[in-house]
């Protein structure tokens, strides 16, 4: 019980971190924000206060379980100089946070938390990589760089169960969701612009959004 | 000493000879008996044991082949859930299939081949191979990493249908024109993790188990039939061959899961043993087959058939030698029986006829008394009717009518003897009959008692009596008045002067005893053992009238009717008599008539 709550706030702030550092290098120029809500499956109708986010593959779809949704503006944007260093890490037999949205280019690295050995590989195509075992306190932390946009499904070799997202979007533009499905992405570049939704790995909504300067728009994604 | 007669010999000998027949049939008829009996035991003992062998080995191998198969299942069910593999299938990278299963396969693949001792405890793999979710073979980037397989048997590989459970198959390969390969395949189906179906299945093959008759101690054999082809290495081709042609046979005419039969092989009589390993399987029925042969247990079947043989003749010729003595044994008694009876025979023969002639000396001798008195009946009826003629005369003097009246008395007294002689001749020439009734013996002793006064000559006596009236016995009235009469006159006749009768009579159980004594001179001790002769009289008392008939015409009357008479004492002035009559019971109208 203890830990679950600590998995759900170390996700919910290293999301919040992710957004706010995703936020930083552009919040001078672009000034547009834009909320909403992205309709998610209930797939649980009972409030569970204490549930542990993972992923999970129903009729070969994976998802996060509780559903999760990667909000993102779909658009060519320069590259930034320099990108930060992402996280995943291993705890209790699980990938902390099982979803992830990086931008193209990004390295990602993966602390082992837990006093086991893992293996994290991934034979996906939009990244093939193997880790190899490697226990906590191997330095540095076996990271990868994402280069090519795609859903790259993240495996250990020692513990089958495991599997974690790494979103690889070509936009600096994205938000993960709050388990309601609420929304906010702001310091946007004005325009006209598809908004994207990640619900899982077969569906990816859309809406096109126009931005403004100084204003808050609203999207759902019913 | 009698010996026994040729006749009897011969008999004797007849004897012996059946009975010694009889007994060896008997004896070997038991023998044989128990000769079977031991045979069937034998033969059930070695069929159970040759049984229990064969299912001992067979229960052995099937364990090990048993172990071996789980290993190896749980092996190919271990490797299909690896997350590599699933990764591979799972996350569209079919090229990574075979370089991530040659990295988990690589203990079952690489490594020497192991011999055939070590092959029982063995996973060592020949080839691998992945099915697509068509049930096609994936082909391998590189063969010879994954084992090499001909097309032939690359082909039977494939299915039309992925299982969904663990399979395991065997397939045939002719790696070169003269020996054929057959390959034991397990498939272990692959299931997605996202949507629980069937998306590949791994096939890994291996080499079957197989005893190679050495490591077994009976010489067990087996291998596997598969595509009506049979499989095992450690027999010849030819025999081989002809396995197969037998198991064809089996096959093809029985549907049972397993079965054994015995076939030749070489004029070998083999158990052959065989069970479907594979059933519902997607590949081939194959079925194990395992050679047991016969012929040790054969052989020591046959030395116990031999052994219980000559057993048997032993016992048989024992049994011989000991009916032979025992018949020998058993005739002696017999021999002496017939000694005895011969003896008895010759000893009948001479009584016989020893009988016939006293039956003749005695049967004249009556006829002569019979003759004689009646011859002498007649001339004594003339005498005393002329004697009574001459004393009805009144001329004589008055002394020739006392010496005829004398005469007279003695022509009566002739009578008397004459009629107890012919009463005495129908006795022994057992011609008298009785005519029993019930007779009243104190009637008639009264009465005699009451004539006994009357008679002349009699000197007086006093007469004591003690008998209840009314006393009945069985016997002709006539012949018991006799006896009574008899014994009352003689105690008279020989009393003396003053003297005393005593009669008694009374009833003892199912008889009647009279005694009668009666005072006077006893008789002599020499005379009283021929009291009963005929014509005996005490030669003392020779005054005394009577001819010395009377005692020995009442014993013979009394034992006629049952009885006896017996003297009883005859000392110191007393002479007592007795004499038993049988019991009647008293009938009313008898009674009637006698009183």
């Amino acid at each position: 019980m203890g830990y679950h709550l600590i998995s759900i706030i170390t996700m919910r702030r290293l999301a919040g971190f992710t957004t706010v550092a995703a936020l930083l290098p552009i919040s001078v120029l672009a000034q547009a924000t834009v909320e909403g809500r992205v309709g998610l499956t209930k797939s649980h109708p009972a409030p569970v206060v204490a549930q542990r986010y993972e992923i999970v593959t129903r009729g070969g779809v994976l998802s996060t379980q509780p559903p999760l949704a990667v909000v993102y503006l779909d658009g060519s944007f320069r590259k930034p100089s320099s990108q930060p260093t992402k996280q995943i890490a291993q705890k209790d037999l699980a990938f902390v946070p099982p979803l992830l949205p990086v931008q193209v280019g990004t390295r990602v690295e993966f602390p082992n938390l837990d006093d086991t050995y893992h293996s994290i590989f991934s034979y996906s195509p939009a990244k093939r990589f193997d880790l190899g075992r490697y226990r906590p306190e191997e330095r540095p932390i076996p990271s990868e760089v994402f280069n090519i946009p795609g859903l790259v499904t993240l495996r250990c070799d020692i513990h089958e169960h495991m599997r974690g997202l790494i979103l690889v979007l070509d936009t600096p533009y994205f938000v993960v969701t709050d388990a309601d499905g609420r929304f906010r992405l702001s310091g946007l570049p004005f325009g006209r612009y598809t908004l994207k939704a990640w619900v899982d790995s077969k569906t990816t909504r859309e809406q096109p959004v126009e931005l403004k300067s100084g204003v808050t728009s609203h999207v759902d994604f019913p | 000493m009698i010996s026994l007669s040729e006749a009897n010999q011969r008999s004797i000998a007849r004897f012996r000879r059946k009975l010694s027949t009889a007994m060896v049939l008997v004896v070997s008829a038991i023998t044989i008996f128990a000769l079977y009996l031991a045979q069937r035991n034998a033969t059930a003992t070695a069929t159970r044991d040759l049984q229990q062998n064969f299912q001992t080995e067979l229960s052995g191998l099937h364990k090990v082949q048993e172990l071996r198969h789980a290993a190896l299942v749980e092996r190919c069910r271990a490797l299909a859930e690896k997350p590599r593999i699933h990764a591979a299938l799972e996350d569209n990278a079919l090229d990574l299939l075979y370089p991530s299963a040659k990295d988990e396969l690589r203990d079952l693949m690489e490594g020497e081949a192991p011999t055939a001792q070590q092959e029982a405890g063995s996973l060592h793999a020949r080839f691998y191979r992945f099915l697509d979710s068509n049930g096609a073979v994936l082909p391998p980037p590189n063969p010879k990493d994954v084992g090499e397989l001909s097309a032939q048997a690359e082909a039977q590989l494939s299915l039309k249908q992925l299982p969904d459970t663990k399979q395991i198959g065997y397939i045939g390969e002719n790696t070169d024109a003269a020996e054929e390969t057959v390959h034991e395949i397990v498939v272990a189906p692959i299931f997605s993790t996202g949507t629980g179906n069937v998306i590949s299945a791994l096939i890994v093959g291996f080499k079957p188990f197989e005893l190679s008759g050495k490591g077994t101690g009976a010489g067990m054999a087996s291998g596997i039939w598969a595509n009506n082809r049979l499989y095992l290495p450690s027999l010849s081709k030819e025999r081989r061959a002809a396995l197969g042609i037998e198991m064809e046979k089996a096959v093809a005419n029985s549907n049972s899961a397993q079965s054994n039969f015995v076939v030749t092989l070489n004029a070998v009589p083999q158990l052959l043993f065989y069970r479907r390993v594979n059933p519902g399987s997607p590949f081939p029925q194959a079925y194990e087959v395992c050679v047991y042969p016969l012929a040790d247990s054969m052989a020591q079947l046959h030395r116990l058939r031999w052994q219980i043989g000559g057993a048997g003749m032993l016992l048989l010729v024992g049994g011989f030698v000991a009916s032979h003595f025992v018949a020998r044994r058993f005739a002696i008694p017999v021999q002496k029986l017939a000694l005895v009876s011969e003896k008895n025979r010759a000893r009948r023969r001479r009584a016989d006829i020893a009988l016939v002639s006293t039956r003749k000396k005695l049967r004249r001798s009556a006829r002569y008394s019979a003759d004689a008195s009646h011859q002498l009946k007649s001339p004594v009826t003339v005498l005393r009717a002329g004697l009574e003629g001459l004393l009805a005369r009144d001329d004589f003097k008055p002394d020739v009518y006392e010496e005829l009246s004398g005469l007279l008395h003695q022509t009566h007294r002739l009578t008397g003897v004459i009629e107890d002689l012919l009463l005495l001749a129908r006795m022994d020439a057992g011609h008298l009959q009785l005519d029993s009734e019930p007779v009243n013996l104190s009637q008639l002793i009264e009465e005699w008692l009451d004539d006994l006064g009357a008679l002349p000559d009699s000197p007086e006596v006093k007469i004591e009596k003690e008998f209840p009236p009314g006393l009945y016995v069985a016997g002709e009235r006539q012949y018991t008045s006799l006896i009574v009469q008899n014994l009352l006159e003689n105690a008279r006749k020989y009393n003396r002067p003053d003297g005393l009768i005593r009669v008694n009579a009374h009833k003892n159980g199912n008889e009647i005893v009279l005694t009668i004594g009666n005072t006077g001179s006893p008789i002599g001790q020499h005379a009283q053992a021929h009291v009963f002769d005929r014509f005996h009289r005490g030669g003392t008392v020779t005054n005394i009238s009577g001819h010395g008939l009377g005692l020995n015409l009442a014993r013979d009357l009394a034992r006629l009717h049952g009885g006896d008479l017996r003297l009883i004492c005859s000392e110191n002035d007393w002479t007592e008599f007795e004499v038993c009559f049988v019991s009647s019971p008293k009938t009313a109208n008898r009674s009637s008539q006698n009183t």
